[in-house]
Formats: C-alpha cells, structure tokens, sequence
C-alpha cells in the first residue's frame, strides 16, 4: 500500500506530536500545583505559570495549524476522526493547564495560613489520582487502545467522592476562621483536580471515538450501568 | 483559551457548557449514520450484476438497492468498474459489442435485461448525463425538444413549449436561455451546455437520471451549480452519479458505494463492490479496510 498523501499525514501526525506533548507538560504542572499548594512553595506556584503559558502557546499553534489543514486537506476517515479528536484534545489540555494554574494561585493565596492536616492529604491524594488519569487519557490515545480509555470513569470514581467529601471537612471547621480560609481554598483546589478528572475521562471519550467511529458518554453508560445492576 | 484570572471563583457554568456538548454529541451520534442499510423503496436493484468486455471480466457480482428519490454516489479508483456499473442500468453496455452483462437489474419489478425489455424504453425512464457537456448541433429548443419528439410526442406545439420550458427552469437554466432559444446549443458555456444535457435528459420524464462525472469537465461555479441543482432535481428522480472526486461525492450524496479493484495474475482488472452505505457513515467512519485506505489517500 503506497500513502498518497504523505504531506498531509506528515502535519497530521506533526499535530499529533504537539498534542502529546501538551498532555506531558499539563501532567507535569499538575504534580507541581498540587505540591506547590500542600508545600506552600511558591517558587513552584511561578513555574505552573510559566508553564502554563508554553501550553497556551501551543494551543494557539495547533489551533492555526488544524484550521489550516482542515481548510486546504478536507480529510476523510480515520484522518477525520483524528482531526477532531486533536481539536477537542487541544481544548481541553489547554483547560487542564489552567486548571493547573488555579491551584497554582490558591497555593498563593494559602500562603502562611493555617491548614487542617486532614484536608491537606485529601487534596494529595486526589491529585495522585487524578495525575495517573491523564497519563492513561494520553496513553490510550498515543496507542488508540479504547480498552485502556475505557478504564477512566472507574478512575475516576474516587476523585469524585473526596471532592464530595471535602464540603463536610470545611463545614466541621467553621468555628476557626483562619482554618477555615484556607480550607475555603483547599476545596477550591479539590474541585479543580475534579475538573481535571473529568477532562481526562472525555479525552477517554475521544479516544473511543477515533478508534471504534463510534461517540459513547461515559457517564451515560456508568448510570446506565448501576441502573441495570440496581 | 478561558481566562485564568476569572477562573476563580469557579462556578457550574462550565459544567453546564459541557453538559450541552455531550447532549450535542450524543444527539449526532444517534443520527442517521446509524440506520440500517435496508432501502425499503428502491428504485432499481442490481442482483449478482458482473459485466464481461469479450473473456475479460470487467466487473463482479454487484448487488445493491438504489432509494427512490436519493442520490447515490458511485466512487473508487481507475478501473474499479464504477461507470461499467452505472452503464449497466441503461443498458448503454449493449452499444459495446463484445459486451456481455450477467445477473440482472430490477426496475420497476421488472428485469430490464429481459428479452422483452426494449432498451430504448429502459433508456427513456432511465436517462444520462455524460462527463462531456454533448449538446447536439442543433438549437438549445430542439436539444431539449429532441427526447419527447422521439418518445413520440403528440401534444400541440404550444404543449412541446411548455414541456420544454420547464424541463429547463428545472435544469435551473432558463433564465439564462429564455431569450435565445432558437440559438445553437453550442453558444452556450460548458456549464449551460452540461444543464442543458440534463434538461435534455429529464425532459423524456425519466424516473433515475445517471451521471457520469457530470462535473469534472466543468470549473468550480460551473461545478457547484451542478451540484445545487442536483439536490433540486432529486426531489423528482432518483440519481445515481458516478464521480472520482471523493468531495464531490461526499457533498452531495445520500448514500455512496466504493468499488475497487482486483489485479490477477495476467494483469486483468475486475472491479468489485466492496462497501455500501450513508455517505455520513462512509466518509467519516467506514466498515471496511480498504474503504478507509481509500478515503485516506493510503491506496495503490
């Protein structure tokens, strides 16, 4: 079989690469907001910034390069899956990056403050959590492999309890006002490493897309699923 | 790219955003790419069609149903044997002597390769459009006239006026003919010239009209306002057109069906239907291996 369109697939395959290398740097500021909040490190809080802003970088270039080949390629099939699944990826990796970034401010914004050990490793845990998602989002997606993708809404279950849990957790210390800020902060950080759970699990979403041609929610199904148990 | 600054403090909206995406998507997941391929009210059906040049198979058994009232695209490489089919529901392959036609095509309940069936009868309900725009030397009136004449027409001259006004206007042409009517049809540009063809091939009163790359001789204006006029004409015949431009097929059909093509030993070429259906479904996520290379341009 001969590609007779080798120019195209090698843009194609060139925005693949800076996708993936958006996923690697929005994993990477993950670990380094969640540190820099439960550390107070604020040297690590500028990094997130500086970090973020290479990915909006990238954003903007894959963004003028998709419109570019979707205008002048118009792909078809396979090609066209992927297309959409790197614009949909570019969007949400950018949201994750940002998402990044709140942490980042909250850790800031916590400086010096008194916290409640117990909330500090909820929120801990919830980005070792939610850091091995992505991962898998990405991997799943660099080896179109829908079976690992489809493993992210139970990955994702946990995130979604301790997130829930947090709001008890900040209540009980409403007697403290100080504690009680940075609380107010620590559940803000925890709903955005749930927003970033989430994220991962639509990028699992696409990722069955472009391989099976098929759009499955995941969410949809796990209702579906715990009514038919139920 | 949202603003970090006014994301803090975070709110529902954006959940609320994503929400009505995934209801967007599910909703065009649950389209018509997903209804099954069954063509309850088909125009012609080939069964078990395959078509030989003398010892030389040119295609293999094709069998397909073809909607009432749809356009159907016939794609695949050079060779592949997409207008030897399309030849086949006219019976033009009976003008090539060493032509041979096995299986059968249905119209109308009825075996058009039948030794009843006059093939001229076949080729009046069942017109054609060429790749090249094929007026005759004649004036645009007489191009036009020229079917229902030798269909032979018995109303009033008046009636053969009206007949042949509004075979134009729905080749989407008369106003720019309406004054010059008794003009040669060759004054005409290569896109009047290939509308005219058409109104010279629905002015019988066909029920299917088969294209053969009606476009592909025309420039790009020339080559949308075919395509426009054929989303008009297929709310009164069945279309089945034949085209090597995958965004012309993909545009403008309802369903498509891709041919390929088998090499043997001796270097004999024997097209083969290999996968039909919606053309949203085969453009975007097709069954089968060799659609899929195809459409991607991974083929030769």
């Amino acid at each position: 079989m001969v590609d007779q369109r080798t120019h195209f697939h090698a843009e194609l395959e060139g925005l693949e690469q800076s996708i993936h290398e958006m996923g690697d740097r929005a994993h990477e500021l993950i670990g380094m907001a969640v540190h820099a909040l439960v550390t107070g490190d604020l040297d690590a809080a500028g990094r997130v910034r500086e970090g973020d802003h290479v990915i909006d970088q990238l954003y903007l270039d894959v963004h003028n390069r998709w419109i570019n080949l979707m205008a002048r390629q118009q792909p078809m099939g396979a090609d066209l899956r992927l297309m959409s699944v790197l614009l949909h990826m570019n969007v949400t990796l950018e949201r994750t990056g940002d998402q990044a970034v709140n942490i980042a401010k909250l850790a800031a914004l916590s400086h010096g403050l008194p916290m409640s050990s117990r909330i500090v490793e909820q929120v801990q845990e919830m980005g070792d959590l939610v850091r091995p998602m992505l991962r898998t989002a990405i991997e799943s997606f660099i080896r179109r492999d829908a079976d690992e993708a489809r493993l992210l809404p139970a990955m994702d279950e946990p995130v979604d309890r301790i997130n829930k849990s947090m709001y008890r957790e900040v209540v009980a210390l409403g007697a403290d006002p100080q504690m009680l800020e940075s609380a107010t902060h620590m559940m803000m950080a925890a709903r955005a490493l749930e927003r970033i759970g989430d994220q991962s699990v639509d990028i699992g979403e696409q990722v069955v897309y472009l391989v099976t041609g098929e759009f499955h929610d995941f969410n949809e199904e796990a209702l579906h699923d715990r009514g038919s148990q139920g | 790219m949202s603003d970090t600054e006014t994301a803090i403090p975070m709110t529902d909206e954006t959940e609320q955003q994503i929400d009505i995406t995934a209801r967007l998507r599910n909703a065009s997941s649950t389209d018509s790419s997903h209804m099954p391929m069954e063509i309850e009210d088909a125009v012609i059906e080939a069964r078990g069609l395959g078509v030989y040049y003398g010892e030389f198979r040119a295609v293999r058994d094709v069998s397909m149903r073809f909607g009432k009232n749809e356009i159907t695209a016939l794609i695949g490489p050079s060779g592949c044997g997409k207008s030897t089919v399309l030849r086949c529901f006219n019976r033009m392959n009976d003008l090539i002597p060493s032509a041979r036609v096995e299986g059968t095509v249905i119209y109308n309940d009825t075996n058009i390769y039948a030794e009843d069936i006059d093939p001229v009868e076949v080729r009046r309900r069942v017109g054609m459009v060429f790749q090249k725009p094929n007026p005759f030397p004649k004036s645009i009136f007489d191009n036009v006239a020229w079917g229902a004449k030798i269909n032979g027409f018995k109303g009033s001259k008046s009636d053969l006026g009206d007949l042949v006004e509004s075979a134009i206007r729905q080749a989407a042409l008369w106003d720019e003919v309406k004054d010059k009517l008794n003009e040669s049809g060759y004054s005409l540009s290569g896109g009047q010239q290939q509308r005219l063809c058409i109104a010279r091939a629905i002015a019988t009163n066909p029920d299917v009209v088969l294209m053969d790359e009606p476009a592909s001789a025309l420039d790009p204006i020339a080559t949308l306002r075919i395509e426009e006029l054929m989303q008009e004409l297929k709310k009164d015949y069945s279309i089945i057109i034949v085209t090597h431009n995958m965004q012309q097929a993909a545009r403008v059909s309802d369903r498509t069906a891709f041919f390929s093509v088998d090499v043997n030993d001796a270097g004999m070429r024997t097209g083969r239907l290999v996968e039909y259906g919606l053309t949203d479904r085969i453009f975007t996520a097709p069954e089968n291996d060799e659609t899929e290379q195809y459409i991607t341009g991974r083929f030769g």
